[in-house]
């Protein structure tokens, strides 16, 4: 099992495009790319390739969104298939992203 | 650099009398974590109650508890705290200490999820952490089932004559840990004779086989339909058997916990009021 992160620079616009498994063993590759992000306006991470997300993983994603709000950046989820969404809406990334995004951006 | 022989071996017995302690502190860990979840099972007339937990490691992050009221209900929680293994064990304990004290404090439910957010939201911000938490009332008396959800998989509710089996009708509320400040709205369901209701945590229904298959929802709900006239030892037991042989003893995952609740045909009444103690 693994993550590939393939990372386009569209301006100030950044895209990370996740293809594979993200859990307990891959989290550390899209955290690294999170770190070293730089300046962007926006962040579009794309779920189209990901095949699995555990909570761990979910993690990883909350920590873009604590990023978003502390280094001022707009953060888009795309790609995001039905299971994977419902996983989202029911732990309440959504709600928290918006709402962050709100008051950070 | 150049290592004689007595030096790498001092090395390496070093390394080794680490690797032991280590080993050892984990084991202790595991049988704190082990004897804390699986305290004394509350007893009550008409109905019983139970819960398990397998960690997918040594220690796990999964968590559930049950805590009898003085009003004569009794709250039950489960709970999946982010990632695995020791970190995540950690952080079970912090969610337990929070609960236990909510519990005492808080009406329902809903206000139990909200006080455990006020007390561990900032330390889980700051780790980056999130847990997941579902948390109900069941009120032998009256039958009533009350509940709040804080971002966690719904409990399966299954009518105890018909079979009939669904999700626990739909309640909002985001993980604890995500923001602050959060209210938990409260629904309620009435508990008939032989009714059953299961909590579980994901490590069940993403459990996976051979071929990369999860488990998935619907061959839970076939293995509860299948052996739904069993009592809840029993039931939790064929479920872990039907995990078991759907794996085929791939190594777990992911922690597998599950809380069953289940009514039968007589009067419910809780033996023990004097919470804390079970």
């Amino acid at each position: 099992m693994s993550l590939k992160v393939k990372k386009e620079i569209q301006g100030l616009t950044t895209i990370f495009t996740l293809q594979g498994v993200l859990d307990i063993s891959t989290s550390g590759v899209i955290d690294d790319y999170l770190e070293n992000i730089g300046t962007v306006k926006t962040l579009v991470i794309d779920f189209s390739k990901l095949e699995f997300i555990d909570s761990t993983g979910i993690g990883s994603i909350m920590n873009a969104i604590y990023l978003s709000q502390e280094k001022q950046f707009r953060l888009e989820l795309q790609g995001v298939d039905e299971l994977t969404n419902e996983v989202f809406e029911t732990v309440g990334l959504y709600q928290i992203l918006n709402t962050l995004q709100l008051e950070g951006v | 650099m150049i290592l004689d022989n007595l030096t790498v071996r001092n090395t390496q017995d070093e390394q080794q009398l680490i690797d032991k302690t280590l080993q050892r502190e984990i084991n202790i860990a595991r049988n704190i974590q082990t004897k804390l979840l699986n305290g004394k099972t509350p007893t009550f007339e008409g109905g019983e109650v139970s819960g398990n937990t397998l960690p997918a490691r040594l220690i796990g992050g999964d968590y559930y508890d049950f805590y009898p009221l003085v009003n004569g209900k009794i709250r039950i929680v489960i709970g999946d705290v982010m990632g695995k293994g020791i970190p995540a064990a950690m952080l079970m304990i912090l969610t337990r200490g929070a609960f236990r004290s909510a519990a005492e404090s808080t009406q329902g439910p809903g206000e139990t999820l909200t006080a455990m957010n006020q007390a561990i939201y900032e330390d889980l911000r700051t780790l980056r952490s999130f847990v997941t938490l579902f948390c109900a009332d069941w009120d032998p008396q009256t039958g009533i089932f009350s509940y709040a959800n804080a971002g966690h998989h719904l409990p399966l509710f299954i009518r105890g004559k018909s079979h009939e089996i669904n999700e626990l009708p739909k309640v909002k509320g985001i993980m604890v840990g995500g923001l602050p400040n959060q209210e938990y709205e409260e629904e309620s369901v009435k508990l008939d004779s032989l009714d059953t209701i299961f909590f579980y945590t994901d490590g069940i229904i993403e459990a996976m086989n051979q071929e990369g298959e999860q488990y998935q929802l619907k061959r839970l709900i076939q293995t509860l339909i299948r052996h739904i006239e069993k009592d809840v030892g029993e039931l939790e037991k064929c479920v872990m058997d039907s995990i078991i042989e759907f794996t085929e003893g791939l190594p777990q995952k992911d922690d597998i916990t599950m809380v069953l609740l289940k009514i039968n045909d007589q009067q419910a009444d809780i033996t023990s009021f004097n919470s804390p103690r079970l």
